[in-house]
C-alpha cells in the first residue's frame, strides 16, 4: 500500500501542508516499511492547472490514498477516478498523518486498502463509474436531441438544401468549418450529423462535420495551447483541418465506391 | 480527518453548467409552443422518436464503456506514449488516443507531464488525434451510417492521426 501525503518538505518530519496542489512535495509514504519517496511538485508555483500536476504524480505513482489538509472537487475526482482515496483536513506532520491513518486502518478494517478478492466487489465501482460518465454526457445530449426535433419541425428541407448545394468541395469546406467551431461530446456529432442526413444533407457535408467535430474543436484550442504550447497546439490544429478535409472526401468517395459493388 | 470520495463531490457548479444548454432549449420549446403549439408538439414528437431509436445502441455504449473501465486505467493508458521504437511508438500512441475516455481537458495535464519525461510531440498528435475514434459510441454511429460508412472513416481518421503526427513531428523538427 502506498499513501501520498501533501508536504513542504521532503522528510517524514515535514509539516503537511494544507493545500495538495500547490504543495512543495508529495512525499509517497509505504506504512508499513516506512519507506519514503519526497518528489516535488512542479505545480507548486501554482500556475495554471497547478492541482492537475499533483494529481498526475499521485496516479503514475500509484499510490492508494492521498493525506492532505484540502484538495479541489476537481482534483478529487480524478483522484478517486483512479481508486484513490481522499482524506482531508491532516495536520501535523507527515510522520504523525501516516500514525494517524494506520490507527485509524487498524480500528476500521473496512477503510483498509486491500484489493478485493471477489470480482463482483471491482465491478460495482466500474458500474458506478460509467453510470457517472454516461450521465454527464446525458444533459448535453439530451439537449441535442430535443433541438433536432426542433430543427425538424421548424427548418425546411428546401432551406437546408439551399445551404448545402450538393458541391462536393464546398459541402466538404461548409461542413468541416461547421464542426471546428462546435466541439463535445462526439456522440453529439453523431446524431446531429444522421439527422442532417436524414434531411437530404449530403454525405460529403455531414461526414466533414463529423471529422471537424472530433479531430478540431476550436473552442478547445486556448487550453491544448496552455498545456502543449502556441507551436504544437497550432501546427496540430491547422495540420488536423486540412486533414479533416481530405479525410472526409476520401471516406465519401471510397464509400462510394463500396456501394457500387452493392455491399 | 475525513474521507471524502469524489464521485460523490463531483464538482457541483459543473454539474449545473451542463444544465444551462438543455435549460435553454427547454425555453426554446417553451417560446414555440406560445407561438406555435402543433410545431412544438412536432419538434417533442421528431425528439421521442430520435430517443426511442438510440435506446438500444445506447445500451450497447454503457456496457462498452463498463468494459473499457473494468480493464483500463489512464496511466496504463498513458504509460503507453512514448515507449518503444519510432514504428511501435505510433502503434502504441493509436491504441492509447483510441481507448482513451472522459473529456480531453483531462488528459492535456498529463501530456504535458508526459512530454516533459521525453514523449515525442508526434506522438502525442497521434494520441489527440485518435481520440475522434470512440469504440464504445459505435453502436449509435453504426445505427445511423451503416458499417461500411463507419469501418472507413475509422480507417481514415487512423490514417489522417497518423500522418498529422509525422507532419508535426517534421515541423517541429524531432
Amino acid at each position: 500500500m502506498k499513501i501520498a501525503i501533501s508536504a513542504e518538505k521532503p522528510d517524514l518530519a515535514a509539516q503537511v501542508t494544507q493545500r495538495f496542489g500547490i504543495s512543495s512535495y508529495l512525499i509517497i509514504v509505504d506504512p508499513e516499511t516506512m519507506e519514503i519517496e519526497a518528489i516535488p511538485n512542479p505545480g507548486a508555483a501554482g500556475k495554471q492547472a497547478a492541482g492537475m500536476q499533483a494529481v498526475v504524480i499521485a496516479i503514475s505513482k500509484e499510490v492508494d490514498m492521498v493525506l492532505t489538509g484540502y484538495c479541489s472537487p476537481t482534483a478529487m475526482k480524478y483522484l478517486a477516478d483512479n481508486g484513490i482515496d481522499v482524506v482531508t483536513g491532516v495536520k501535523g506532520t507527515v510522520a504523525e498523518a501516516v500514525a494517524q491513518y494506520g490507527q485509524q486502518a487498524n480500528v476500521n478494517p473496512a477503510r483498509s486498502m486491500e484489493k478485493p478478492d471477489f470480482a463482483g466487489a471491482a465491478l460495482l465501482p466500474v458500474l458506478k463509474r460509467s453510470g457517472m460518465q454516461l450521465v454527464n454526457l446525458l444533459p448535453v445530449f439530451v439537449g441535442v436531441v430535443l433541438l433536432i426535433g426542433l430543427f425538424n419541425a421548424l427548418i425546411s428541407k428546401d432551406l437546408l438544401l439551399s445551404i448545402f448545394s450538393g458541391n462536393a468541395l464546398l459541402d466538404t469546406l461548409f461542413g468541416s468549418g461547421l464542426g471546428s467551431i462546435l466541439a463535445g461530446n462526439p456522440l453529439n456529432s453523431y446524431v446531429i450529423g444522421g439527422e442532417l442526413l436524414e434531411q437530404g444533407v449530403s454525405l460529403y457535408a455531414v461526414t466533414a462535420f463529423i471529422a471537424a467535430w472530433v479531430t478540431i474543436g476550436l473552442v478547445q484550442l486556448p487550453a491544448e495551447m496552455a498545456a502543449l504550447g502556441k507551436k504544437f497546439a497550432l501546427i496540430r490544429t491547422v495540420l488536423s483541418m486540412v486533414l479533416c478535409i481530405a479525410i472526409s472526401i476520401l471516406t465519401v468517395v471510397t464509400y462510394y465506391a463500396f456501394s457500387v459493388w452493392d455491399l | 480527518m475525513k474521507t471524502e470520495r469524489s464521485g460523490i463531490f463531483a464538482d457541483k457548479r459543473s454539474g449545473l453548467k451542463k444544465l444551462i444548454f438543455p435549460g435553454c432549449v427547454l425555453m426554446i420549446y417553451g417560446i414555440v409552443f406560445v407561438i406555435n403549439p402543433a410545431r412544438a408538439a412536432m419538434a417533442l414528437r421528431s425528439s421521442t422518436d430520435i430517443f426511442r431509436n438510440l435506446l438500444i445502441p445506447l445500451g450497447l455504449v454503457f456496457t462498452l464503456m463498463v468494459f473499457m473501465n473494468l480493464f483500463l486505467k489512464p496511466t496504463h493508458i498513458a504509460s503507453f506514449l512514448g515507449k518503444g521504437s519510432r514504428s511501435r511508438g505510433i502503434i502504441l500512441s493509436t491504441a492509447a488516443g483510441i481507448i482513451s475516455m472522459g473529456p480531453i481537458y483531462a488528459w492535456y495535464p498529463l501530456l504535458k507531464e508526459l512530454r516533459k519525461e521525453g514523449a515525442a510531440n508526434s506522438l502525442i498528435a497521434v494520441f489527440l488525434g485518435n481520440r475522434a475514434v470512440k469504440p464504445f459510441l459505435l453502436p449509435i454511429m453504426i445505427s445511423y451510417f451503416g458499417w461500411v460508412y463507419v469501418l472507413l472513416l475509422t480507417f481514415f481518421t487512423i490514417g489522417g492521426s497518423v500522418t498529422v503526427g509525422f507532419l508535426v513531428g517534421i515541423l517541429l523538427k524531432e
